[in-house]
């Protein structure tokens, strides 16, 4: 935030006239939008097109024309017939195993974020290092042991040991361990040691009424991670109706007459890029209401704090 | 233990010197209590498949040796792997880099409305991170229906195996992966930025450092922990794709081999040809890797130092 009044300064400095750097800068930063809204604009849309009328739209795939709800309306319907209406049990799955996984990370990831940060324990630095090693390391590593794993004790093709397993969220730890070293004055915590609250109550009272950003990040990375994991719903649900959204999409392209006519020669429901871009469209709009939702936390620059240390 | 009250007079006076003095034990006891949640998923779903895969990746028949890993790394394939992992990254990292800090620095300089508008547009992607991202990719590579259909009548393509082939893969992936993860990337590099002091700035503008000096002498060398920081974790991630090609080479019909990346290839040993121990040594050579990356970030980077 000790940038909003330097910020603010140079901008009152540059506002007032269109310097050469200045138009080159809006120019290289709204360029770069354009190259990035684009796709993900035309993609939207092709969800209200038809078929059989892409090529032949006037203006081709930029053009307004050929969108209607009511090709949105068969476009849904089409997904949602594609194999007796499996496309709505991949999205309670993923919705099972993404709220299920996160709640899990913020009840393990506040608590233990919290021990690290302020009090003093036997193991705290080992604790802290271990959670940074696997923290930095990508999540898709341990797959296919998780997969020995959970094969050995029968849990293969049940959402409890997917969920299990993204409660594991060390990110969050880290998130929570910063949050509280920033934010949580140590005298807080002694005054409410003075007032006889034992440790876990003056976590309860004082410290998690106070993590209101800690949870919002930790939701927002945790539950994005899990929506959008592919590796390990893969290995651990290997039946088409166990599995989540993310698999449940590969399902639906590997299946289409654009990919594969051999294959999608036997289905009945066939799915081309307008019913392919509305399943996906609707698949995003969990992560984008949680983006939306943690939008003002994102920003606030903890994330950096996070990484900062 | 101290299971009392707010507000019980005669406690408050008790405590502290129970604390300082006499139960030292009281605040290891409460962390532990408070960590344990955490340190249970630690156990399960980190140290118990770390020891597992070791074992499986040294037990032979004979006992315990290395012919899983002599198995792995004599596949016709394996090289390859890691060839391809090396030229994706070399193609990648490079746009990485430049493309973040320098959205990062223009950025960071359009304080206000339209800075953040920019930043919020180039973070949306990143809500589509795996299949979906893979999906809008399909729609811009495939010919007839893609935005940039333009560029592909450009080079003559008209079918997905002419633009999808294997020697375009890591072009494709970069752009992929870079689409992905700018935004990310840049909110954490933007967030280093914001954290410079006011002062320095100040004193370099006193100095007389023009905008170009300013970003190349005083603003990367104080954000290079966090480029360092990026550029291992990338590299890290480079080495564990495996949705990508995986699904790439499904809609090509096997133009782009299953087995083009190691994870692929450690999936492929686990799943059809059944040999766990080769794929569990896979998973443990990429597992050093990783361990190697992360220890480097944790250790050597500077970001992570102990506050106490």
């Amino acid at each position: 935030m000790s940038s909003a009044s330097s910020s603010a300064q140079s901008r009152h400095a540059a506002s007032s006239r269109w310097t050469p750097s200045r138009a080159g800068r809006v120019g290289t930063l709204s360029a770069a939008a354009f190259i990035f809204a684009v796709p993900i604009v035309t993609f939207i849309l092709m969800g209200f097109r038809q078929e059989n009328a892409i090529g032949q739209v006037p203006g081709g795939i930029f053009s307004l024309a050929g969108l209607s709800l009511e090709n949105a309306k068969r476009n849904l319907d089409v997904v949602m017939s594609f194999n007796h209406g499996i496309f709505a049990t991949w999205m309670q799955n993923s919705l099972i195993v993404g709220i299920g996984g996160t709640v899990l990370a913020v009840v393990t990831a506040l608590p233990a974020g919290y021990a690290l940060a302020k009090l003093r324990f036997k193991g705290r630095r080992l604790l802290r290092f271990i959670t940074l090693l696997t923290m930095v390391m990508p999540n898709t590593v341990l797959v296919i042991p998780l997969f020995l794993e959970v094969s050995a004790i029968g849990g293969i093709g049940k959402l409890w040991p997917v969920i299990v397993i993204m409660g594991f969220y060390p990110f969050g730890v880290y998130l929570s361990y910063i949050h509280f070293l920033t934010t949580l004055p140590r005298e807080l915590v002694e005054a409410a040691r003075l007032d006889g609250l034992s440790e876990v109550m003056v976590f309860l009272r004082i410290a998690l009424p106070i993590s209101k950003q800690a949870v919002a990040l930790v939701i927002f990375f945790s539950f994005v991670a899990n929506w959008t994991n592919y590796f390990l719903p893969l290995v651990l649900l290997p039946l088409s109706e166990q599995g989540t959204v993310t698999l449940g999409l590969q399902q639906l392209i590997g299946s289409s007459p654009l990919f594969d006519p051999t294959t999608s020669a036997g289905l009945s429901t066939k799915l081309y890029m307008p019913q392919l871009a509305l399943a996906t469209t609707i698949m995003i709009v969990p992560v984008l209401a949680v983006f939306i939702g943690a939008q003002r936390f994102l920003m606030r620059g903890a994330v950096v704090g996070a990484v900062k240390g | 233990m101290t299971a009392t009250t707010l507000g019980e007079p005669a406690i408050v006076s008790t405590t502290p010197r129970r604390r300082r003095i006499g139960l030292p034990g009281a605040e290891s006891r409460g962390a532990a209590i408070l960590v344990l949640p955490f340190v249970l998923l630690l156990i399960v779903a980190g140290l118990i498949p770390t020891a597992y895969a070791l074992i499986q990746s040294l037990q032979t028949v004979q006992g315990f040796g290395l012919d899983n890993f002599v198995r792995i790394i004599s596949d016709f394939r394996f090289v390859d792997t890691f060839v391809h992992i090396f030229i994706t990254l070399l193609v990648w990292l490079p746009i990485m880099m430049v493309g973040v800090v320098g959205l990062s620095l223009l950025v960071y300089s359009s304080p206000g409305r339209f800075g953040s508008t920019m930043r919020f547009i180039y973070y949306i992607p990143g809500a589509l991170a795996g299949v979906a991202n893979f999906m809008l990719w399909l729609f811009i590579l495939n010919p007839g229906q893609s935005p940039v259909d333009f560029l592909w009548n450009g080079f003559g393509y008209t079918t997905l195996n002419q633009v999808a082939q294997p020697g375009q893969l890591p072009v494709i992936l970069a752009a992929m992966l870079f689409f992905q993860g700018a935004g990310t990337w840049l909110v954490i590099v933007n967030g280093g930025l914001n954290g410079i002091p006011d002062e320095v700035l100040e004193a370099a503008v006193v100095d007389g450092a023009g905008p170009v000096a300013m970003a190349w002498m005083i603003m990367l060398p104080i954000i290079r922990p966090w480029l360092g920081y990026m550029l291992l974790l990338n590299v890290a991630y480079g080495f564990q794709l495996f949705i990508e090609p995986q699904v790439m080479s499904q809609v090509t019909h096997g133009q782009i081999s299953p087995q083009w990346s190691p994870n692929q290839l450690s999936y492929t040993y686990a799943y059809q040809i059944l040999d766990t121990g080769a794929a569990a040594a896979m998973s443990v050579i990429l597992l050093l890797i990783s361990l190697g990356l992360g220890l480097w970030i944790v250790l050597r980077s500077g970001l992570f130092a102990d506050e106490r």
